[in-house]
């Protein structure tokens, strides 16, 4: 199987801060990448360069082949990279099928000549869509709430609004950053069986998460990244007993 | 009276044209935008200048030209256009929110200063004035004015379509996600600056345009007649109707410019204070401001949600056509189940 994601000694410093130190990782397509490690390890900040958020000082990143360091998030998007945020980043005061709407939608489409010239055209278009779409909401147990404001969901249903329009959008490679954060264990189930969707569905995904259970039952293969840098890639039963991975995880006394 | 209230309600209705292209920059975009009068301003003097034919002294102003009035009105808008795009470079390429206002209201006193202060432009504080006959002449006075009144409804109607049109296209949502989260936006895929951008001159062409009629309108303009403070009685009139809503701000403008704007005029002002009165005025528009924000702030027509043809619409137009929908719709009665939490599809 190819590489669709190769970081290369990827270095990011913000201020005298290094976040990020000659960090390198390959993602091989079509697998569940879980990105472990503890807190301030720069799996953040990994996700943000690779995303085009932020820039490396230096270092290469590509994308399916192409370099992608410089490219503008939107660029970057456009190659099929879609990531989520900590926090779920619904837009609040669309309906939640216009959330996936805009998650299906292509720049094309976004045309503002289109809009005045062939608005007819396009209705009958988005019209002929709607099926799709409901049924997207159902399957992310969105259907009462579709025509909703999107802020007046709870919690757990933006985690599951956010997939609905991962879902929509078809990437190649997903990157979810703690998707898990204040979710309960029954929904947990629904998020890791959505992950296990977007595999079948094509989608490379890389997963950020501090619940290892749920690594386990998720991932394929997991990265484990310390003080900026990766110490480990590999199965997940094979890094039970890495030294380095379980001192990172836990602390030693002998430093 | 009737020739007042031709009066009003034709400013009115410039008025609702020139609001609705400040909606689409703050409403749909979310920028707030201070220097949109500005814009209207130099459609107004643009328009002027290309038509009314050459200055005599003392006056003194670019052009004057003697113009086809449609052929003005294109090349007004151009040249606010031009304007508009230096301008939205600069404030949208970083800034945002607060930082984006200021950079915009520094903008709008910079043209208000180089117009009043450099006659050559546009005869400085002393203004242009000058009629001209956007209609062909042969009219009597009121037969113009009310003439030119249908002409602006009709024309308010046609920039309404358009709007509504654009509102409720593809691009009318995607700039509102824009709007509602940037980085989610560009994570979809949109570049955030071209799309602010785009809604960013639209909305300063149509402020463009609006400011062509008034001069087709007014006859004489000053800088007395833009001071940029009053910019706000149009978001007054955009809190009012509706942010985000065309319908709504369109109601909004006649609502403000009649009810507060003119109305108010018949506040008696002691013959010591003459003052009181325009006072009072400016005070009862920021009380409307603040009661809307208190009370709906999202005002009397809010922002239209996209579903998926079973939420049952709740604007007025559709209040009547609902029965006809339900007889050809099955679906449209599934919404009406969904609505109320029993999903059943």
């Amino acid at each position: 199987m190819t590489q669709l994601l190769e970081i290369e000694n990827v270095t990011k410093t913000f201020g005298g801060v290094t976040a990020v130190s000659q960090c390198s990782m390959s993602i091989r397509e079509g697998t569940v990448v879980g990105l472990i490690g503890p807190n301030g390890a720069g799996k953040s900040s990994v996700i943000d360069l690779v995303s085009g958020f932020e820039r490396p000082n230096e270092g290469s990143i590509r994308f399916d082949g192409r370099e992608i360091v410089g490219k503008r998030p939107d660029q970057i998007s456009r190659l099929g990279l879609i990531r989520t945020f900590q926090t779920p980043r619904e837009w609040r005061d669309l309906s939640v099928i216009d959330n996936v709407r805009v998650g299906r939608s292509d720049l094309e489409r976004d045309s503002l000549w289109r809009a005045v010239t062939t608005s007819r055209k396009l209705r009958r278009l988005e019209e002929g869509e709607t099926g799709e779409l409901r049924d997207l909401m159902t399957h992310y147990r969105l259907d009462t709430v579709r025509n909703q404001r999107a802020v007046g969901l709870s919690g757990g249903q933006k985690r599951l609004l956010e997939f609905a329009r991962i879902a929509a959008a078809r990437p190649r490679l997903t990157i979810l950053d703690e998707p898990m954060g204040g979710v309960n264990p029954v929904l947990g189930e629904r998020i890791g069986e959505a992950i296990r969707e977007l595999k079948r569905n094509g989608s490379t995904v890389v997963v950020v998460e501090h619940n290892l259970p749920f690594i386990e039952r998720t991932c394929d293969e997991v990265v484990v990244m310390d003080l900026g840098t990766v110490i480990a890639q590999g199965p997940f039963a094979e890094l039970r007993d890495n030294k380095r991975v379980v001192d990172a995880y836990l602390g030693n006394d002998d430093e | 009276m009737l020739q007042y209230w031709t009066a009003i309600l034709t400013e009115a209705a410039i008025f609702a044209i020139l609001a609705m292209g400040i909606d689409m920059i703050w409403g749909w975009a979310g920028d707030f935008d201070l220097s949109a009068y500005a814009y209207f301003a130099l459609g107004v003097y643009m328009t002027m200048v290309l038509t009314i034919g050459k200055p005599h002294a003392p006056v003194t102003y670019v052009f004057g030209l003697h113009l086809f009035f449609p052929l003005a009105v294109v090349l007004a808008v151009v040249v606010v256009v031009a304007f508009a795009a230096i301008i939205g470079a600069i404030a949208l390429r970083s800034l945002r929110e607060v930082y984006f206002s200021i950079t915009t209201l520094g903008a709008v006193w910079a043209i208000y200063y180089w117009v009043e202060n450099y006659t050559p432009l546009f005869n400085g504080y002393n203004g242009v004035y000058g009629l001209f006959d956007p209609l062909g002449g042969g009219l009597s006075y009121n037969a113009y004015h009310y003439l030119f009144f249908a002409a602006c409804l009709i024309i308010l109607l046609g920039v309404y379509l358009l709007v509504s049109r654009i509102s409720t296209s593809p691009f009318g949502r995607m700039i509102r996600a824009v709007r509602d989260d940037e980085s989610a936006a560009s994570v979809y895929g949109r570049n955030v600056f071209w799309a602010k951008y785009r809604t960013y001159l639209f909305g300063a062409g149509l402020a463009g345009f609006s400011g062509s009629l008034f001069a087709a309108y007014i006859g004489a303009f000053n800088p007395l007649d833009w001071r940029p403070t009053e910019i706000f009685v149009l978001y007054a009139a955009i809190l009012v109707g509706g942010r985000g809503n065309p319908k709504g701000v369109v109601l909004g403008s006649f609502i403000v410019y009649v009810g507060f704007v003119e109305l108010t005029r018949y506040i008696p002002s002691p013959a010591a204070r003459p003052e009181l009165g325009p006072a009072l005025r400016q005070i009862l528009i920021g009380l409307l401001i603040i009661l809307m924000l208190k009370f709906r702030p999202s005002g009397l027509i809010p922002e239209r949600l996209g579903g998926d043809g079973t939420e049952g619409r709740r604007s007025w137009r559709t209040l009547f056509a609902k029965r006809t929908l339900e007889s050809k719709d099955s679906d449209v009665a599934l919404g009406a189940v969904s609505a109320s939490g029993v999903d059943a599809s």
